[in-house]
């Protein structure tokens, strides 16, 4: 089948989301709070940016100009994924909102009729159980101290709106088309509800906000997204033609 | 934090090899540590993760005093005596 421009826009989006936050999670090599940490929080960067490229390689054969080489209102990345999150309250809150996006996002293109983008929902969706287990299981033990309760919440109540945006992008035709068998809305619905309940166990309750805040979707950048992406395209600017 | 030992074996006859150890604050999250320390690469297709403290540790004097020459025995004398007794009744 010959996707269409809804179903490019789709994987583009997501594809650019996992590559700010495979590149933004791997800020934390040998820097991370402690060394068993550290190497499960860096593989999980490795395991996102694998996701990136698995992706971009859908919609192109030069994979590194579609990552690195488009003008920054041509990325299509939710500012979530773009945001820096420098402080590991914040990168802990993150992950674990992200991929709980992710896996809603992989399972409904599990059975595309895109096939190719169904196979690589597959793969993804494997690795997604020890992403979500990994963040969950670190998050809820630092929940349950005060210590924690008190770094953590201002933090979800802040990030947790911007998930919204994962599910901004259009899916007109695309259930239609088979490409997609969740509706962005359901996928949205599902995500919410989960990390109300989630979240709701340690007596934080959030508020989502009446509608998406962020416009990453639309080409515009978050500030965050000039450093990050600086930082991602260092090694091309020195040399245009490195290769790795 | 809690140490924990972890043990992978790969598929086959080879038994439970020692990989090394992590520090965990529970076992859920010794499991995915240990799992990411020493077994993302397919390293092994089972592991063991043990907290530390329950591994019981032998007296290293008594192990010592183990090493004696007799128990060193590769059964060469036994062979060569082995051998005479029976060229002789031959």
């Amino acid at each position: 089948m010959v996707p269409s421009e809804e179903a490019r826009k789709l994987v583009l989006s997501f594809a650019d989301d996992e590559l700010c936050v495979g590149q933004n999670h791997s800020w934390w090599i040998a820097i991370g709070p402690f060394l068993e940490e550290d190497l499960a929080f860096t593989s999980i960067a490795q395991d996102e940016l694998g996701h990136a490229r698995a992706l971009y390689s859908l919609l192109t054969d030069d994979i590194d100009h579609l990552a690195y080489g488009r003008n920054h209102s041509e990325y299509r990345s939710a500012h979530i994924a773009e945001f820096l999150c420098h402080d590991w309250s914040s990168a802990l809150v993150r992950h674990v909102l992200h991929d709980m996006a992710e896996q809603i996002r992989w399972s409904a293109l599990t059975n595309s009729s895109w096939t190719a983008l169904g196979e690589t929902a597959q793969r993804a969706l494997a690795e997604e159980n020890f992403h979500i287990q990994h963040g969950l299981s670190l998050l809820r033990r630092l929940l349950s101290s005060d210590e924690g309760q008190k770094r953590l919440e201002p933090i979800v109540l802040s990030l947790a709106p911007y998930g919204r945006e994962y599910f901004a992008d259009c899916d007109e035709g695309l259930i239609d088309d088979g490409l997609l068998t969740i509706s962005m809305a359901d996928q949205e619905r599902m995500w919410v509800d989960q990390v109300l309940e989630t979240f709701d166990d340690f007596n934080i309750s959030v508020d989502m906000g009446e509608e998406t805040q962020s416009s990453g979707r639309s080409g515009i950048r978050s500030d965050d997204f000039a450093t990050l992406h600086d930082e991602m395209t260092a090694v091309i600017q020195i040399d245009p033609n490195a290769q790795w | 934090m809690k140490t924990y030992e972890v043990f992978l074996k790969k598929e086959g006859k080879d038994p439970f090899i020692h990989a090394g150890s992590v520090d965990a604050p529970d076992d859920e999250m010794a499991l995915t540590y240990a799992r990411e320390a020493y077994g993302r690469r397919s390293e092994g297709d089972q592991m063991w993760v043990v907290l530390r403290c329950n591994v019981l540790i032998a007296d290293e004097v008594e192990l010592e005093m183990a090493d004696r020459t007799h128990k060193h025995n590769d059964g060469k004398l036994v062979a060569e005596l082995r051998r005479t007794t029976l060229s002789d009744q031959s």
